[in-house]
């Protein structure tokens, strides 16, 4: 499918990130038509193993990995190349939970000898860890309060942990007395229930139960772990608005290429005026979006302040988030009735925008988050 | 007969609420998705008794005969108690139409079986080829002696598994204006050479179907008017459908749920989503005064043109701005059956999310109103 943006018109990349690019691309051409996203929907872990171990063959699990720990180290920039691609190719595999979310919470703790066993075992596709570190509805706050650890055991409930029925292991934060604290807890430790809900766009959300759970070894201290998962999650935020543009660019693609090919009134729908200034809004809306990615991950790359990371994660989030809603929406409504139906693929564009927009805050969360820090 | 209409209005509204609480199962209250005939089939037929399956027919023919006012009583209380769609079509569109345009005896005929629940039907217009474009079906119908002999492919046919009757467009003549060689037909689904074939829409929910046609034979008595002036007859009920997806009845269904979920969630609290409520709120209000406008209308006996059609646009966008709401409510709640326990009730928000996108597709997409309000009522050259 034709790529509609306007990287090659008015952006530059380095040769360095043409490879990349070109290398994703070819990864989400071999499921162009979507068969394997459709056979994992509904099922666990919801992606396969070998849709994971390209990955990580492809070195793209060790991309935000300092190369102490066999990553590769690069940026913010280079991989969201890769997670535009996987947005548009719809990849069910959870990238942006478990190498970034996870990996860069484990970077950024204090733990180094659990960094050394751990992040090459990440970065090599053996070991999947889940964080778990949400306990409300649309929050977007990081401190443990209704998971505690006393006397060495977990007790309460994480919710809302993406991907859980692939992972090996979960991180969990939780409330001791010196404050919130990271634990890996395995993922079959004994008095830990996990109960598991479909999402609309095919993957699993899961509740986690923790009943006297011992703690299994500290990856980040009180000193540490509010600010490591914080900031790891602003990184999270980024790479799923990446993966929301990629998205809403291939729900556009296709939906100007079915105005092209729809024949009403023995014309092409697309020659439609009222269709074509619709499929411009969306277009215009898709490389704000763009824009604002650009803008963000060069922030990322830089050295900006956890606070201007936050506020630029959170305008970002609340973009990608709103726009993949609204290309998705209007996508389905230029279809018409083939648009409404499970048959036809533009409607998974819409369940992962669904997903993905609501991921680790929903746009009016990022709003708020963002009026708080700037206003 | 009781006269409905002389009824007071707070005596009428205690009556069917009254009813309501009694006669509906509360396990269908709110339900998500459109009802499949053998969860409701119970209910049509106690609605059938007790004599309220039709309100808006007149008299003599079955209905309660209610008024425009009573009528949009009667939409509140039954929407306001959650109360969900049956099948149909019979009531709101093949009834009205064989009222006006049928012969006496396909009157006699088809409206008490549609009374009695025996006949469910199904609007069989649309095909892969024809949707806004409807005048260029191809289904064609050639005649037989006594009978037509149907070929083609009808798509997009809500609850056709559920139906035992579907009537439909066919082409009739393959010369001239391609609205001019058009045939209304009424075909019994039992009949061979029909083949069903369910289709599962983006709530992953079978709720409509295509109906596929190979020498399937019908009386030449099954066609309603005249043979090739199809057209008129389902323009004119094009006309019934408009003003039907046109009521409050849907959005403020929405809204409901929005309130019950918003309530669960403390959302009320917050002045940013209270003022939020507030506009969708009032954009139903504000459709309610058109919409009774337009009901005035048909009570004074007139007739009701291309302007209706604004009465379906401005529902059907705020529905749907009332279930972006309602995700935006329910956070990171985006699970397939994620109901959220809402009062006595509960609220699946992705579901209504995903089930408020087809509002503005069909009945005409909402495109096609535009159009026709610019040309129709704005004259606006082409
Ligand atoms: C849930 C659902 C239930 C349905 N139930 C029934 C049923 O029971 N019976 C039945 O017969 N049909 C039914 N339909 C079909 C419905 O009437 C058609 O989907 C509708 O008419 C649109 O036709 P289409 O799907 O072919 O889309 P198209 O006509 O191909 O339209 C695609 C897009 O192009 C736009 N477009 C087309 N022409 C123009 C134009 N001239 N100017 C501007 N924009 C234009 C449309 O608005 C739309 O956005 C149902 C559809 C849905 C989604």
């Amino acid at each position: 499918m034709e790529d509609i943006s306007l990287q090659s018109r008015i952006d530059v990349l380095s040769e360095e990130q043409v490879m990349i690019q070109d290398s994703a691309v070819a990864f989400i051409a071999q499921d162009e038509e979507l068969k394997k996203v459709r056979e994992s929907r509904f099922t666990q872990p919801g992606y396969d193993a070998q849709t994971w171990a390209e990955m990580a063959e492809a070195g793209w699990l060790g991309f935000l990995v300092p190369e102490e720990y066999d990553g590769i180290g690069l940026s913010f920039s280079d991989l969201s190349l890769v997670l535009i691609q996987l947005g548009k190719g719809l990849v069910p595999a959870p990238f942006s939970a478990t190498a970034v979310l996870a990996a860069r919470t484990i970077v950024k703790s204090d733990n180094e000898s659990f960094k050394k066993a751990r992040l090459p075992a990440l970065i090599s596709g053996e070991w999947k860890p889940a964080i778990a570190w949400q306990e409300a509805r649309a929050t977007l706050d990081v401190k443990a309060e209704k998971v505690t650890c006393a006397d060495g055991k977990l007790n309460g409930q994480k919710l809302f942990v993406p991907d859980a029925g692939g992972a090996d292991a979960f991180i969990v934060s939780a409330a001791s007395s010196e404050g919130t604290v990271l634990y890996m807890i395995e993922k079959d430790a004994s008095g830990l229930s996990i109960e598991y809900a479909q999402r609309v766009d095919g993957g699993f959300y899961a509740t986690l139960t923790f009943d006297n759970v011992v703690a299994g070894e500290e990856v980040a201290s009180a000193a540490v772990a509010e600010q490591a998962l914080a900031s790891a999650l602003d990184e999270a935020r980024v790479a799923a608005s990446a993966e929301l543009l990629g998205v809403m660019t291939r729900a556009l693609e296709i939906t100007v290429d079915y105005l092209t090919q729809r024949v009403q009134f023995d014309k092409p729908i697309g020659s439609f005026q009222s269709l074509q200034h619709k499929a411009v809004d969306l277009f215009v809306l898709s490389e704000i979006s763009r824009s604002v990615l650009l803008q963000t991950t060069a922030l990322f790359d830089g050295d900006a302040s956890d606070k201007e990371r936050a506020i630029a994660a959170s305008q970002l989030k609340s973009r990608c988030g709103d726009a993949a809603l609204q290309i998705t929406k209007d996508a389905i409504q230029l279809h018409g009735g083939i648009g409404y139906t499970d048959e036809c693929n533009i409607g998974l564009y819409l369940k992962k925008a669904m997903y993905l927009s609501s991921l680790w805050g929903n746009p009016t969360a990022h709003r708020g988050r963002y009026a708080s820090l700037v206003l | 007969m009781t006269d409905y209409n002389a009824m007071a209005d707070g005596d009428f509204r205690k009556m069917l609420c009254d009813w309501l609480v009694e006669s509906y199962p509360d396990e269908l209250r709110f339900p998500a998705e459109r009802m499949h005939w053998d969860q409701c089939g119970d209910w049509y037929l106690t609605l059938a008794k007790k004599g309220w399956l039709a309100p808006g027919w007149p008299a003599e023919h079955g209905g309660m005969g209610l008024d425009a006012n009573k009528l949009l009583i009667l939409m509140e209380e039954f929407e306001g108690y959650g109360v969900g769609r049956t099948p149909d079509q019979g009531m709101t569109m093949i009834g009205p139409l064989l009222i006006q345009y049928g012969t006496e005896e396909q009157r006699q005929h088809y409206l008490p079986k549609i009374l009695n629940g025996e006949n469910i039907w199904c609007q069989g217009y649309s095909e892969p080829g024809a949707g806004s474009d409807l005048a260029s079906l191809r289904t064609a119908a050639v005649r037989d002696g006594d009978e037509y002999v149907v070929n083609g492919h009808k798509i997009w046919t809500t609850l056709a598994m559920d139906a035992n009757m579907i009537f439909t467009l066919v082409r009739t003549n393959k010369e001239g204006k391609k609205q001019q060689g058009i045939t209304f037909l009424l075909i019994p689904l039992d009949t061979p050479g029909i083949t069903v074939r369910g289709i599962d829409n983006l709530g992953m929910h079978d709720e409509f179907a295509e109906v596929f046609f190979d020498d399937v034979r019908v009386p030449v008595a099954n066609v309603v008017g005249k043979e090739n002036d199809g057209w008129t007859i389902a323009k004119a009920l094009l006309g019934h459908e408009r003003i039907f997806i046109g009521s409050p009845k849907m959005a403020s269904l929405a809204m409901n749920r929005l309130k019950a979920l918003a309530e669960s969630a403390g959302m009320f609290e917050d002045p940013l989503f209270v003022e939020r409520y507030t506009v969708l709120k009032l954009e139903i209000e504000d459709l309610s005064a058109a919409y009774m406008r337009f009901v005035e209308v048909l009570k004074r006996g007139g007739k009701i043109g291309a302007e209706v059609s604004m009465l379906k646009i401005w529902n059907t966008e705020t529905q749907q701005r009332i279930t972006d709401l309602m995700l935006d409510v329910a956070g990171e709640n985006c699970g397939v059956s994620d109901a959220i326990p809402a009062g006595d009730t509960a609220v699946s928000a992705p579901g209504e999310f995903i089930g408020a996108r087809p509002t503005t597709i069909y009945g005409g997409s909402n495109e096609i109103q535009r159009n026709i309000l610019a040309k129709a009522v704005l004259k606006l050259p082409s």
